[in-house]
């Protein structure tokens, strides 16, 4: 399609003003609807508004009603920090560079994760650059300590700052290697997944580190991340003894009555060691059997209990992912006065009443597409 | 002090004292730890806050105000992360470094526990980081998330659980699914032996925040114009609103029927309506919670009895608020409920691990303090769970200290000296090792 090289930007905003207005050209027009034989009542024969223009409508309405659900005040304003009543305090000339720049800064939340997006994003395209952001982040402390440590007699000590920037990197590097992961992943599940990018800093183990995560990590994640097939119990000894599941667990997940049954030499979480409830005639009951998923193995319980933190925004929980149940209900909706069932819409402006009392007290200040 | 000396060959004996600290959006909960005893933990409002006459009170101060109208509040913690230093350094000053600072200490001397929210951003944790060293000088420090703290308290106690009294209590305890639902957001994370299962941690962006603002709304298309009395609706919500067990019949039973028609329900209240005095800021700063009067608010329309108060009947907006938590999509959120969070963070997990999870299901924060919360939950939950699975859901004593009695109990644990970091390492190594040691966690020893 010619477009004559204008590329349309998605946006969120819609402007709904008389005159005229830029439209996305989404198909070939026929000539007659850009210029009707029939110019009487042209303005009522023109189509409604389109599904696409509402729903685009609502949502920008939406997304600015849960901004200003978000907020902590309803306008904006500044708090000036009082001055102390006694007047003393700390003297304010001692700050460090790092401090005063924290203290100066009035970047917002939403600055802060920009901020980081955009760093995410730079180290997916430009990792030398993004390994000076991260440097720059996590500057040592004082320049006094940092040039005492050049000159110490411990050269071991030395690289650590060098090795921190490294290591930032690649961890920046990691991070971004994992979101794409994560993004492949929810494209095609049943897909293999891309082996992990080797850590390009191993040499820099030497300086002091913290108890190191182990390089497996993607891989443990992952591996978690598969469904546990459902097998079923191992041993006819093991269904019959899994019938006293009724009762609360006191402390170990789901423990078993029997642990010789239950091969699990966890050391992680100790198998349940107290003697078993007393036996029940209906222990050998076959219907009252109940299956007892398997435990995982120690393997996967330490990939998860050291599995790096997921970022801020990979933590929000999204429709449809696991779960499920979202999905089958659509949302409800809701009388936009008086908070019942919004059975009815307003055929002017689309928004939900529930009954003709409700709509008329809306009717009187619903303000429609031009204003009639 | 041998696991110190196991750690830190070279290292000074650690502090004595520990200042253990919830920073939250809302308020602080703060208290010493000392000599293997914690003190009682103050809650403090995190702000600094503004009435109509333009007076400040910053922190604990607001105890002196009376006159909650129109108060507007500037908050340093943000989506609950300390994002305005400047703001937060000031509250902090007045409450434990000034001089006259009620809960004075000398961080030169005393070991910071920091309890901070789950998937910071790094940037956001370099900063607490370089100002707890640099600009306040704390002898030894160490940030963890919140929920995980929650793991080093007495969970069975909490549930209940039967067990014969002189049994050892597990700290940290073994398995427990934690549901944090605070000032800003509400998250779930699942802790095994004091190590939270990161890659399992979700959260709805829904917190007490929203819920006032959303009330606010609501009373301001209804009612009165609230939306600058936002201290006010709060006090409202936390008065008034509960959670639904039958969100259909309770909408049924508010609802005013069709025109021309006097539903019975509508007009007696059926248990749903209640009336709300509102502060009148000359003999009442708060507002008054009493039962509906099916007659009150016509007679006072035909002028019968001279009414000096403000009155407002609550029908719906008692549960549709707090609603929210377990159907965001109400207002166009796109985010599952509270259960569907909970089953989309066991989704991740082995399925071995459910039974333990489910059945050790903590919630802790200021929502949990709403009525029926707990048994909304457990009802959704077991909806949705395998039919074998024991579904238990407890909020401990007091949910709003129960991360800070956590965090205490974690300073005098032995994991806090494996954990903490002191001013000297950080000159050391910089504040990027100490961000490497404090997200790589306890670790697995075996």
């Amino acid at each position: 399609m010619n477009n004559f090289g204008v590329i349309e930007i998605a946006s969120t905003t819609t402007k709904s003003t008389p005159g005229w207005a830029y439209v996305p050209d989404t198909g070939p027009t026929l000539p007659a609807a850009l210029q009707p034989t029939n110019r009487k009542r042209a303005a009522r024969n023109q189509p409604a508004l389109s599904l696409s223009d509402l729903s685009a409508r609502e949502e920008t309405r939406i997304r600015k009603e849960l901004e200003a659900l978000d907020r902590d005040n309803p306008r904006d304003l500044s708090i000036p920090i009082p001055p102390k009543p006694g007047g003393s305090g700390r003297a304010q000339n001692k700050h460090t560079s790092n401090v005063r720049k924290i203290l100066q800064s009035q970047k917002t939340f939403a600055n802060h994760l920009d901020d980081y997006q955009a760093m995410l994003a730079l180290a997916e395209t430009n990792p030398a650059a993004a390994a000076a952001m991260n440097a720059a982040l996590a500057k040592p402390s004082t320049p006094t300590t940092a040039t005492a440590k050049s000159a110490s007699p411990a050269p071991t000590q030395s690289p650590s700052a060098a090795g921190g920037s490294k290591r930032s990197a690649a961890a920046a590097k990691r991070a971004a290697a994992k979101e794409k992961q994560e993004q492949e992943k929810e494209r095609k599940r049943p897909a293999k997944q891309q082996p992990p990018k080797p850590d390009p800093s191993p040499s820099t183990q030497d300086s002091p580190a913290p108890p190191a995560q182990p390089p497996v990590q993607n891989d443990g994640a992952t591996a978690a991340d598969v469904e546990m097939p459902d097998a079923p119990p191992a041993t006819g000894t093991n269904t019959s003894t899994t019938t006293t599941t009724t009762t609360p667990p006191a402390t170990a997940p789901q423990p078993q009555p029997q642990p010789q049954t239950y091969p699990r030499e966890s050391l992680i979480l100790p198998p349940y060691q107290k003697p078993p409830p007393r036996p029940h005639t209906g222990d050998n009951d076959p219907l009252l059997v109940s299956y007892v998923p398997p435990f995982p193995t120690d393997d996967e319980l330490r990939a998860l209990m050291t599995a790096p933190p997921l970022s801020y925004l990979e933590a929000r929980a999204k429709w449809g992912d696991g779960g499920g149940e979202e999905a089958r209900y659509p949302p409800r909706t809701f009388c936009a006065v008086c908070g019942y069932w919004g059975r009815v819409k307003c055929m002017r402006c689309g928004t939900r009443c529930c009954a003709l009392d409700c709509l008329t007290l809306h009717g009187e200040e619903c303000v429609g597409r031009f204003g009639g | 002090m041998v696991t110190n000396r196991k750690f830190r060959s070279a290292g000074p004996p650690p502090p004595a004292t520990t200042l253990v600290l919830d920073n939250g959006a809302d308020t602080i909960k703060a208290g010493f730890v000392a000599g293997g005893k914690a003190s009682e933990p103050r809650i403090i409002p995190n702000c600094i806050a503004r009435d109509r006459h333009k007076k400040l009170y910053v922190g604990s101060e607001l105890e002196r105000c009376r006159d909650f109208g129109e108060i507007a509040f500037r908050r340093p913690v943000e989506k609950g992360f300390i994002v305005n230093w400047e703001a937060q350094r000031e509250i902090w000053d007045r409450e434990f470094f000034d001089d006259t600072a009620p809960q004075e200490c000398d961080p030169s001397e005393t070991r910071l526990i920091l309890a901070e929210q789950p998937n910071s951003l790094p940037a956001l944790q370099t900063h607490c980081d370089q100002m707890v060293f640099e600009e306040f000088g704390f002898a030894s420090y160490y940030r963890g998330i919140g929920p995980s703290f929650n793991a080093y308290q007495d969970v069975q106690a909490v549930f209940r659980t039967p067990r014969e009294p002189d049994t050892p209590v597990e700290i940290p305890a073994e398995v427990i699914l934690l549901i944090d639902s605070g000032y800003s957001h509400t998250t779930v994370t699942p802790i095994l032996q004091g190590r939270p299962l990161h890659q399992a941690i979700r959260r709805l962006d829904v917190g007490g925040k929203l819920l006032t603002n959303y009330l606010t709304r609501l009373l301001s298309i209804r009612h009165f114009d609230m939306r600058n009395e936002t201290y006010i609706v709060n006090e409202m919500k936390e008065a008034v609103c509960y959670v639904s067990l039958d969100f259909k019949g309770d909408l049924e039973k508010s609802w005013k029927g069709t025109r021309g028609e006097r539903r019975e329900d509508y007009v007696n209240g059926a248990g749903v309506a209640k009336d709300y005095v509102l502060p009148d800021s000359h003999t009442r700063f708060h507002g008054i919670v009493r039962e509906y009067e099916p007659g009150a608010s016509s007679r006072a329309r035909k002028g019968a009895v001279v009414s000096t108060e403000d009155v407002l009947t609550l029908r719906n907006e008692r549960f549709a608020v707090p609603e929210l938590l377990f159907n965001p999509s109400d207002i166009g959120m796109r985010q599952p409920g509270l259960a569907d969070l909970v089953m989309q963070s066991l989704s991740v997990l082995p399925i071995g691990l459910w039974p333990g999870l489910l059945a050790n299901i903590v919630v802790v924060g200021g929502n949990a303090k709403l009525d029926n919360f707990i048994q909304r939950l457990q009802m959704e939950l077991l909806e949705r769970v395998p039919d074998e699975c024991v579904v238990r859901v407890a909020r401990p004593a007091d949910p709003i200290t129960s991360t800070w009695q956590g965090a205490a109990n974690f300073a005098m644990h032995e994991h806090v000296e494996q954990l903490a970091v002191t001013k000297r390492e950080y000159e050391e190594y910089g504040a990027g090792w100490v961000a490497r040691k404090f997200a790589a966690g306890l670790g697995v020893s075996s």
